[in-house]
């Protein structure tokens, strides 16, 4: 039986290991969550996540900078690795695949890797075409997986412009799919003259941004579901 | 030049240590941009044409960011086969991971890659308009460098987790862009930009910058002969003094900097380079948006109206000859 102070305890440990980038202890405290028969979601979005806002949030506050996000970003991901593959059934409400990289011209993925983390989290199917990436080959994947969401990203002004002819081509092919675009250089501007239906505005804002994401994509789906009823 | 030198001038200068190629310069000449890499003469005159067009009081090459890192053994991409205006980037990283970080420099690295190429380019662009305009290289810092040949994801974590070892590479790296650079200066270079945006606010913390960072862009300032500007982009409020001590003449910053506030921190004597966004701006603003930019640049208290970045090639003629013209009837 698990009894609530346990259960706390746990997910406190694991919150920590996040904010303090330690990876032993957040793989400790995922063996020690399933051990006991917790719910890995649980374990997951109160203990891993949480742990991931407060860094965020450290971010902001500039007390953490990259190097300290990356390593939470590790410790995250070792728990993760250990919970997933007993997660029943996702309770976020959204469950999707995305095809995701950045253009082609340039090789920074950071903050792509940032959103992709929150991706993996929620559950959804992930296509990682990586870095420098023929603008071509994100329409071809999009076909081939079938997947809900394209998501582009470009550090560069220098290589941002090559987003608007991905969106174009995945417009044509298939009208559906939803597409985000992120990266130090794009606007709200940029987007709607794009035509893409998200942005995140910077790296540094890509954690948060790929929170809101996640919970705008939900919204569309809720509200696509009330169209059916 | 006589900036450099401190001396009082009629008016601010107007000009970039940083590449500004323009589409129109290039049209003029019949080049296509993936061609200036690679070819000393188009670079030199896609340099030169900025100048001749627009009076833009500057010569820069190269264009792109992979000099150092090619000549010391690194894969570049410079897109051949694009129509589009792709800058290269590195295909392949000499450094693969932390226990490829004890690298040595190639005995002639002077000789590698495109260095001699680069060297030829500046002896034409001094021949061509050196008599009329400066004329301007840059090399980059060693963290930016260090994130071209190794993965930037695992650089990042070691200068928190191993700075030992990342101080060591850095060493190394200002080695080797002190050599690059000594062969910049004696092709011609009136000046020379160190470009260390890796290691802007925005990714590390003003703290790892003065005990990681600082020290060895201070050997290589001590290193440069010709007149030498530190740039660096993004955030840099917090930076700026830890700039002004890295030994080099000027500093340069982006639009996300408060000038003002920079110039009250650093004295009236300090060069100050800055700060208007050269691409929201410069080829995605209006006229009337570009003159105000540049007055502030001015207001704020700039030493030279300046870039925060590379001038992204589309930008309209008609806005770098208003930037020019709102700064030669400029009246405080």
């Amino acid at each position: 039986m698990v009894t609530e102070e346990k259960k706390k305890e746990l997910l406190e440990k694991l919150k920590n290991a996040v904010i303090q980038y330690d990876e032993d202890t957040a793989k400790e405290g995922a063996q020690e969550a399933l051990d006991i028969g917790m719910n890995p979601n649980e374990a997951i979005f109160n203990g891993l996540v949480s742990g991931m806002e407060e860094v965020g949030r450290l971010f902001e506050a500039q007390e953490y900078f990259v190097p300290e996000l990356l390593m939470c970003a590790d410790a995250l991901y070792a728990g993760l690795d250990i919970l997933r593959p007993h997660v029943q059934q996702l309770d976020l409400g959204v469950r999707g695949s995305v095809v995701i990289g950045t253009v082609e011209g340039d090789v920074h993925d950071i903050g792509k890797n940032i959103v992709k983390m929150m991706f993996d989290v929620a559950g959804f199917k992930v296509y990682d075409l990586g870095r420098d990436v023929p603008l071509d080959k994100f329409v071809e994947e999009q076909m081939k997986t079938e997947s809900d969401l394209v998501c582009l990203s470009a550090m560069m002004t220098t290589t941002m412009s090559g987003m608007k002819k991905v969106i174009a081509d995945l417009r044509a092919k298939n009208p559906k799919v939803k597409i985000m675009i992120g990266g130090a250089p794009v606007s709200q501007d940029v987007a709607d003259k794009f035509g893409a239906d998200g942005y995140a505005k910077d790296a540094n804002n890509a954690l948060k941004d790929a929170i809101n994401m996640i919970s705008s994509l939900k919204k569309l789906k809720e509200e696509a579901e009330a169209g059916k009823k | 030049m006589r900036l450099f030198a401190g001396e009082e001038l009629d008016r601010t200068p107007c000009f970039s240590g940083m590449g500004n190629i323009t589409t129109e310069g290039l049209k003029s000449l019949g080049i296509k941009f993936a061609a200036t890499h690679l070819d000393a003469k188009m670079m030199a005159d896609a340099a030169a044409s900025t100048y001749k067009l627009f009076g833009f009081e500057c010569g820069i090459v190269p264009v792109d960011l992979c000099i150092e890192a090619e000549a010391l053994g690194c894969e570049i991409n410079v897109y051949g086969h694009s129509e589009d205006l792709l800058y290269p980037t590195i295909r392949k990283k000499l450094i693969h991971n932390e226990n490829e970080m004890d690298i040595a420099l190639p005995a002639d690295l002077h000789k590698k890659g495109r260095i001699p190429l680069l060297c030829e380019a500046i002896r034409l662009v001094k021949k061509d308009i050196g008599a009329e305009a400066p004329v301007g290289t840059y090399v980059l810092g060693p963290f930016t460098l260090a994130g071209q040949i190794m993965e930037l994801n695992d650089l990042l974590k070691l200068s928190f987790k191993k700075p030992v070892k990342v101080g060591r590479l850095l060493d190394l790296l200002a080695d080797a862009i002190i050599i690059v650079a000594g062969e910049m200066e004696k092709a011609g270079a009136d000046f020379i930009t160190v470009r260390e945006m890796g290691a802007t606010s925005d990714v590390l913390s003003p703290r790892v910058f003065k005990s990681l960072i600082l020290p060895y862009l201070q050997k290589i300032f001590a290193k440069l002969t010709v007149p030498s500007i530190i740039h660096i982009c993004g955030k840099t409020n917090d930076i700026v003094p830890f700039m002004a001590e890295s030994g080099a003449r000027a500093i340069s910053v982006d639009q996300k900097n408060d000038l003002a506030e920079s110039r009250k921190k650093l004295g009236k004597a300090a060069l100050i380079f800055g700060n208007y966004d050269p691409y929201n701006v410069l080829v995605a603003g209006t006229e009337e948006l570009v003159r105000q930019t540049i007055r502030k640049c001015m207001d704020d208290g700039a030493s030279a109206v300046w870039p925060g970045c590379d001038i992204w090639p589309t930008v309209p003629g008609e806005n770098i000859k208003a930037m020019m013209d709102e700064v030669k009837n400029y009246r405080r």
